[in-house]
């Protein structure tokens, strides 16, 4: 002990230093406690030369796998463990020595989570008697006062593995602590040893730490007093320091235990499960049993000579990989969705192989597009489980989890975790309270970042919305917001993954800790996607695809119809119809290339088969973007630049698209066969892709590839454009496995909206909240195709949209009660069943037959569909106001009170105020638009309609005004907002370049209404307005209720 | 003198009767007789603040007429019927009301209007209209919007989305639709509106305190024949609080000289008190401590806003029994502590959260008898807490160096323990970083010292110990 300071004591006496392991270390996964990163502190650990570092997170490995993997690096030993606060008052740290104590860790830990609510625990000291957690050694935290009977308690349970851990955090007292302490620990026969009670890796986090606890207790800093931490001691101190604070015996006995602890998270094993395999039968016999029955299928005629090689030689290469069990899990759960009705689909690495199309996880017919090499997608020198993904109908996926559940059981099958970081928004509003700030002056203070705004821009954009940052509180926030989403950004709490499964052959749970989540009957382990695929453990993604639902409801619907028998795949293939279609860019609803930006790529790339619609898909990404791949791909297409290849080795990997690296399999192949790369390096190259973002890693291989390239003769300008492309990928890679699967789609909905319009548009409307675009739009665009869409009406419509059959034979669409705001599904049920039984003759009958509350009837009458029963909305509400509640039990009223008041003096309401209420309910109006009304103002102001814009031609300076109906800021598009504007007779696409939308930054957020001055750009048959001045004219809308939608 | 003015210009009830012709549909408030022809000013506080201003311009309508009656926040209501005359017409009365608001500096709405309710609305649309006939009122009141009246924004709501918007469209409802969809109590307030229904208002009583002014018959010097003098008055205020339940905290004696200026003495209690007597002895400490300019020719007694008071419980136990705590005792040494010393002589202490030894105390108001309880909160002392001085420098104070160790008054201090580390204070530009130590110095005084954790690491004394 130092018992007089040293103000000029030497910190370099290298050799003599004692060699030390920091045994309780809270990493920022113990979320608003730990203020540094797991990588920061193993790699603070590291530099100080320390043995070893224990990540002890409070109840959670969440950390473990980050710290694994940066330990890996380091080279520094990372031991695994978690802090213990026990409901009594008692706190341990338990330390994983071997796998079966990792195991009963995890076990502990899970027991703790499932026993609360999502992000906390509760333990007491039953739970330490229930799962003792053998294997772990116990550190054991005393309080302020060392509590004797605490460690008599843990001693009698965990003799031999207890120790005494002495935090010496200059209290003032530590000398008289260590003195208690060792003859408490004599007297009970327990070692001691040194700790740190670390919660960031150097002192100067002590402001981020002091900040994240007054988020925790939801106080201002300088309300939490004493609960904040009185110095910032608690950091990875250096070894000199702890030399001259601890004994010598005490840091020796932490190396001493740190070499015990053999535990690293490379021996977790993931292990299949064992059920997928009748009894009697061989995993892989089993698959190839599966495989031919569905060959058979697939092929009635029996299956093709050369299929049935490329199926044996798929089998053999997933037996050599000992793949089956993947293979056989995926096939059960999508046999389970067959047999529920549910649709599915699969996509991929392994998901566009023959042994999936014949097992149904996919329908992409190996025949119809380009042969498809199985290698591809799954590679002998990647050791990696092959990745599937599927799709189901969002609305029954659940079924889906469900059924894995109870398959599987909870303690085997949970969902993968996603980390949720600080984003400059909620780091400025959870500090904002820190500092004081009113909830509503935190929210401005918030506010004032759009989604699209980066970190760096925090200052800025305070300074620009008139907040001083000279002022001493912000000086002090702005460093803090700046750590807190500083890449990789500052965990904060864990949610649910959306869809990615962990099924485990043994206890889950004896893998990774499970813990709830906030939906009920949702468990999520503690690690994410990333952190999964670090370790190698298996997880299939169930996710839920709007456009599945929608298909399913319009093949229903058609065939309903019509008595046809159109199902997902198999439509009439290539039809030039459809191609004529999509080649005029009429494709609002379909899926995938309805966006925009697609929009705007098909009159050029101009589909003409299903493969055109794989590159289609694939190619309106920030990868082909980034990588300047896009013009040269479109002129090759349309033969204004000879197809060539930059070297001989590329040619079998580019000839498929022209060339041209659209793909980002391609540009690994590329990385191999012209860098020189091999597959395991093209694989690490590949994750560093999906990662750099997280952990900026993609720079060593730009060197690599640079000159990998040079050596065999390519141009720098190309490698680098390759290098690009992969950058791009980072962000939004798209795989033709996955590209392949969707095109699948685009097709069969493309189909349906050139054949069956109606139906199609029905069973998006009740397929919403999907796609791109809101009910408006469709409904707009379907009448523009000549569907008639009938009104809601309470004494015709159902829940969902339906198809009315017209006079002429053709079908009508039916808008649902679905679409009414606020109306009750089971209310509806009751209305729909009491009219069933007789029609409504008067709104009170309505109410009184359907028992429907005000709130229900209000929303139909707001709706207009009691038009029928009452006439206009005013009196509809009249009528509706005027319903009394019916008692239970008692006779319905008929007609009572109500007949005798005679009809009231109500005027009738204005078009305008119909149009508005139809948007406020609705969402869309079959009346007129609203700016048609304002069109004699708008035209007095010189705007000209979006019709007459294309009659400008290029170049030329035009003036229009339209309601946003979208707003974008496309990752790729440095700065550039997209906006897409709609009046009456028709849309108008504006680009807005950086500098125009800071100077009219508000206009271009807030409007509603949004006039525009600008210069037209007309190319290729696809015009944009290149805006030079935003102006918002939302006051002119009145009280018209339009929401833009707005995409990231 | 208002009351006289009222009672000599009122005209006769009555007025002008036309029954069924004031609206011809029968809409769920065509009003049948006007109670009684009566004229109503109404003036909306348009300006920010109302609230307070109201209350004084309440005061001031009393010159108009007694039956003031306030709607607050921000409205002001006086029958005026019978003022008329004396101030040449509603343009008179018009001009003089809007004089007295433009003396308060606050901007108004003035409207006239044969209901209370109508002149109100209207002042609220900022129709600064004069509807002297009942005749016109319900055609003035049907353009207004119905938010003027006030109602629930669910009531709001829902008649918008029948197209009822204003007044007149509300009017021309059915009575008995109306009143089964909206409730009678709206129905009541259109009617009272029309004046189909009596619309009685309590009038205003403006807030008092105690004043009592005597003048002295002869000049007095010595402070107990001040006091002695005051005997009246304080008769007068016991009277005062008797009849209103009511209790004060603070009086202030005005002393009035030949020429010097008036010699103010204020006596601040720690609980509401009503006791007389009790407070003319607390008075005297601090008047017997002032220094008189002149001989005193009067006095005058003002008390703060009175507030009520219920006469003091007598407990059970005695103090230090069975939890009988100091009750009125502790109240009386400090009331006469600061009666002695000064009111702001005395405060109470608490501990406050917190690691800076300088933020970790603070001084509060002295506990009231009712709040007794609560003050007594401090934190359970840390582990830290044991190691602190109780007598800490206001500032602390610069010790020399040599060596690297502090001195103080020419020789070394001997430090003994270990450091207590303190970093703390960062959010308010108060940030601290020391390592405190306790010290001995030469005559064996122990001292609580730190030295700066920055450059120049300089060495302080911040405390001494007992």
């Amino acid at each position: 002990m130092a018992l007089h300071p040293t103000p000029c004591g030497g910190e370099s006496r290298g050799a003599q230093l004692p060699a030390y392991a920091e045994l309780h270390c809270l990493s920022n996964f113990t979320f608003l406690r730990g203020a540094s990163h797991p990588h920061e502190l193993i790699e603070r650990a590291d530099a100080l030369g320390y043995t070893a570092l224990a990540i002890t997170d409070e109840c959670s490995v969440a950390g473990a796998v980050r710290a694994h993997m940066a330990a890996k690096n380091r080279r520094l030993k990372l031991i695994v463990g978690a802090e213990l606060r026990l409901e009594c008052g008692l706190k341990c740290v338990a330390l994983a020595i071997d796998r079966a104590g990792y195991g009963r860790l995890c076990r502990l830990i899970t027991r703790a989570r499932r026993a609360a609510g999502k992000g906390r625990y509760a333990l007491t000291r039953a739970d330490l008697d229930a799962v003792p957690p053998e294997g772990c050694f116990i550190l054991w935290l005393p309080g302020e006062r060392a509590d004797a009977a605490e460690a008599r308690w843990l001693a009698e349970r965990f003799a031999g593995r207890l120790r005494i851990a002495v935090e010496l955090l200059r209290a003032g007292d530590d000398g008289a602590r260590l003195a208690a302490l060792r003859s408490l620990g004599g007297e009970l026969g327990v070692p001691l040893l040194a700790s740190g009670d670390v919660h960031m890796h150097v002192r100067a986090r002590q402001r981020l730490q002091d900040a994240l606890t007054a988020i925790r207790l939801g106080v201002p800093v300088a309300a939490a007093g004493s609960r904040l931490y009185p110095n910032g001691e608690r950091y990875l101190r250096e070894r000199a320091r702890l030399a001259r604070l601890y004994p010598p015996e005490l840091l020796a006995a932490t190396v001493e235990l740190a070499a015990e602890c053999r535990f690293s998270l490379d021996e977790l094993r993931y292990e299949y499960p064992r059920e997928l395999v009748p009894p009697g039968e061989t995993p892989a016999g089993y698959l190839r049993r599966l495989t031919y029955a569905g060959a058979r299928r697939r092929w009635p005629d029996g299956v093709p000579v050369s299929e049935r090689a490329a199926i044996e030689h798929e089998l053999a290469l997933i037996a050599e990989l000992g793949y089956e069990p993947y293979f056989l899990t995926v096939h059960d759960i999508v046999a389970y969705a067959r047999s529920r009705g549910i649709l599915c689909q699969g996509r991929g690495s392994a998901a566009n192989s023959r042994v999936c199309y014949c097992l149904g996880v996919t329908s992409v017919d190996p025949q119809r597009g380009a042969a498809l090499l199985f290698e591809r997608f799954i590679s002998r020198e990647r050791n990696e489980p092959p990745d599937i993904d599927i799709d189901f109908e969002h609305e029954r996926r659940e079924e889906v989890l469900q059924y894995v559940y109870g398959k599987y059981g909870r303690e085997r099958a949970a969902l993968a975790a996603t980390v949720i970081m600080y984003r400059p928004r909620s780091a400025l509003r959870d500090l904002g309270k820190a500092f004081g700030l009113t909830p509503a002056e935190s929210a401005r203070l918030a506010q004032v970042m759009q989604w699209w705004d980066g970190s760096t821009a925090i200052g800025e954009r305070l300074r620009a919305a008139g907040f001083d940052t000279g002022s001493a509180w912000l000086e002090r926030l702005l460093p803090l917001a700046a750590e807190l989403v500083a890449f990789p950004g500052f965990p904060r709490h864990l949610s649910q993954h959306v869809g990615g499964f962990v099924i485990a052959r043994g206890l889950l749970e004896e893998l990774v800790p499970v813990e709830n989540a906030a939906m009920a009957d949702r468990t999520v382990v503690q690690w994410d996607k990333d952190d999964l695929n670090d370790l190698g453990l298996l997880k299939v993604d169930l996710l839920a695809l709007g456009m599945l639902s929608a298909l399913k409801r319009a093949f229903t619907l058609v065939n309903d119809y019509r008595g046809t028998h159109h199902a997902l795949g198999e439509l009439p293939a290539e039809d030039p119809h459809v191609y004529d279609m999509i080649c005029r860019a009429d494709t609002i609803g379909v899926f995938q290339i309805e966006s925009r930006a697609q929009m705007a790529m098909l009159p050029r790339l101009k589909p003409r088969c299903y493969y055109d619609l794989v590159i289609e898909v694939a190619i309106v990404r920030p990868g082909p973007i980034q990588g300047d791949m896009v013009h040269p791909y479109l002129r090759r297409r349309c033969g204004a630049e000879p197809v060539d290849y930059p070297g001989e080795e590329v040619r079998a990997v580019l000839h498929r698209t022209l060339g041209v690296p659209i793909f980002q399999e391609q540009v690994m192949q590329i990385a191999i066969v012209a860098a020189g790369f091999t597959p395991g390096e093209a694989d690490a190259l590949r994750r560093a892709m999906g990662a750099w973002k997280r952990t900026g890693g993609l720079d060593p291989f730009r060197e690599r590839l640079l000159t990998g390239m040079r050596d065999k003769g390519y141009p720098d300008e190309y490698a680098d454009r390759i290098y690009r492309q992969m950058e791009g990928f980072g962000d939004y890679g798209f795989p033709e496995s996955h590209s392949l699967s969707f095109a699948l789609l685009v097709y069969d909905s493309a189909w349906l909206k050139c054949y069956e319009p109606a139906a199609f548009t029905c069973a998006l409307l009740n397929s919403q909240p999907m796609g791109f675009y809101a009910p408006a739009q469709l409904v707009r665009d379907a009448r523009a195709h000549g569907v008639e869409v009938r009104a809601v009406d309470a004494c015709v419509s159902s829940w969902d949209s339906t198809l009315e059959r017209r006079a002429d034979g053709a079908p009508a669409l039916r808008m649902g009660l679905r679409l009414v705001k606020s109306l009750s599904r089971a209310g509806a049920d009751r209305l729909i069943a009491a009219r069933s039984a007789q029609p409504f003759t008067s709104v009170a009958d309505l109410a009184a037959r359907s028992r429907l509350d005000r709130g229900d009837l209000e929303a139909l009458a707001a709706a207009g569909a009691f038009a029928s029963l009452s006439g206009n909305r005013h009196l509809a509400f009249w009528e509706v106001a005027g319903t009394e509640r019916p008692l239970p039990l008692a006779p319905a009223p008929r007609q009572g009170a109500a007949s005798t008041e005679g009809r009231p003096l109500l005027s009738a309401p204005s078009e305008g105020e119909e149009i508005c209420a139809d948007y406020a309910s609705l969402g869309l109006t079959l009346g007129r638009h609203p700016l048609a009304l304002l069109r004699p103002r708008l035209a007095a102001a010189s705007l000209a309609p979006a019709s007459e814009l294309g009659r400008a031609g290029h170049g030329a300076a035009v003036r229009t005004a339209g309601i946003v109906l979208m707003r974008q800021r496309p990752a790729a598009a440095s700065g550039v907002t997209f906006l897409t504007l709609e009046d009456e007779s028709g849309q108008v696409n504006v680009i807005v370049w950086e500098r125009i939308g800071e100077r009219d930054r508000r206009a271009l957020i807030e409007s509603r209404l949004l006039e525009v001055h600008g210069e037209l750009q007309c190319q290729d048959g696809v015009t944009h307005l290149i805006a030079r001045r935003l102006i918002d004219r939302t006051p002119l809308l009145g009280e018209l209720l339009t929401r833009s939608r707005d995409f990231h | 003198m208002a009351l006289q003015l009222r009672s000599a210009w009122v005209r006769p009830a009555g007025g002008p009767r036309r029954r069924a012709s004031l609206h011809a549909s029968p809409g769920p408030s065509a009003p049948a007789v006007p109670a009684a022809a009566e004229l109503w000013a109404a003036v909306h506080l348009t300006g920010p603040d109302p609230g307070e201003k109201l209350q004084r311009l309440a005061l001031r309508a009393q010159a108009f007429t007694p039956r003031v009656s306030l709607e607050p926040p921000d409205g002001l209501l006086l029958e005026v019927q019978g003022s008329l005359q004396l101030f040449a017409g509603v343009t008179g009365l018009r001009a003089a009301v809007t004089q007295q608001c433009r003396r308060l500096g606050t901007a108004v709405v003035l409207a006239f209007a044969p209901t209370s309710l109508a002149a109100l609305t209207l002042a609220r649309a900022g129709r600064a209209l004069a509807v002297t006939e009942p005749a016109q009122l319900i055609g003035r009141l049907a353009p207004l919007p119905l938010a003027t009246l006030r109602w629930p924004d669910e009531i709001l709501g829902r008649l918008a989305r029948m197209g009822v918007r204003t007044i007149g469209a509300a009017l021309r409802l059915p009575r008995a639709g109306f009143a089964r969809r909206f409730g009678v109590a709206q129905l009541a307030v259109l009617d009272k509106l029309t004046g189909r229904a009596p619309d009685p208002r309590a009038a205003h009583r403006p807030r008092e305190r105690f004043r009592h002014r005597c003048a002295f018959t002869c000049e007095l010097e010595s402070h107990a024949a001040i006091l002695a003098a005051l005997a009246p008055a304080f008769a007068a205020l016991g009277s005062f609080l008797e009849a209103r339940q009511c209790g004060i905290v603070e009086l202030e004696c005005l002393l009035a000289h030949r020429h010097a200026p008036p010699t103010s003495c204020v006596l601040r209690l720690a609980a509401p008190a009503a006791d007389v007597e009790r407070l003319a002895q607390l008075l005297a400490e601090p008047l017997s401590a002032l220094t008189l300019p002149e001989p005193v020719r009067g006095c005058q007694l003002r008390s703060s806003v009175p507030v009520p008071y219920a006469p003091d419980r007598e407990s059970l136990w005695q103090p230090g029994e069975h939890g009988g705590g100091l009750t009125s005792e502790a109240c009386g040494l400090i009331e006469r502590l600061r009666a002695r010393l000064g009111p702001d002589a005395i405060h109470g202490l608490a501990l406050l959260e917190g690691h800076r030894p300088e933020q970790a105390w603070g001084a509060t108001d002295p506990p009231a008898a009712a709040g007794r309880g609560s003050a007594a909160t401090g934190r359970t002392g840390s582990r830290a807490a044991a190691h602190r001085p109780l007598w800490l420098l206001p500032v602390p104070l610069s010790l020399s160096v040599r060596d690297g160790l502090p001195r103080r008054r020419g020789s070394g201090l001997r430090l003994s323990g270990e450091p207590e580390r303190i970093e703390s204070g960062w959010w308010d530009g108060g940030e601290i970083a020391r390592d405190y130590y306790t010290a001995t110095d030469l005559h064996g005084v122990r001292l609580w010292v730190f030295r700066e954790r920055a450059a120049p690491h300089g060495w302080y004394l911040h405390g001494v110990f007992g």
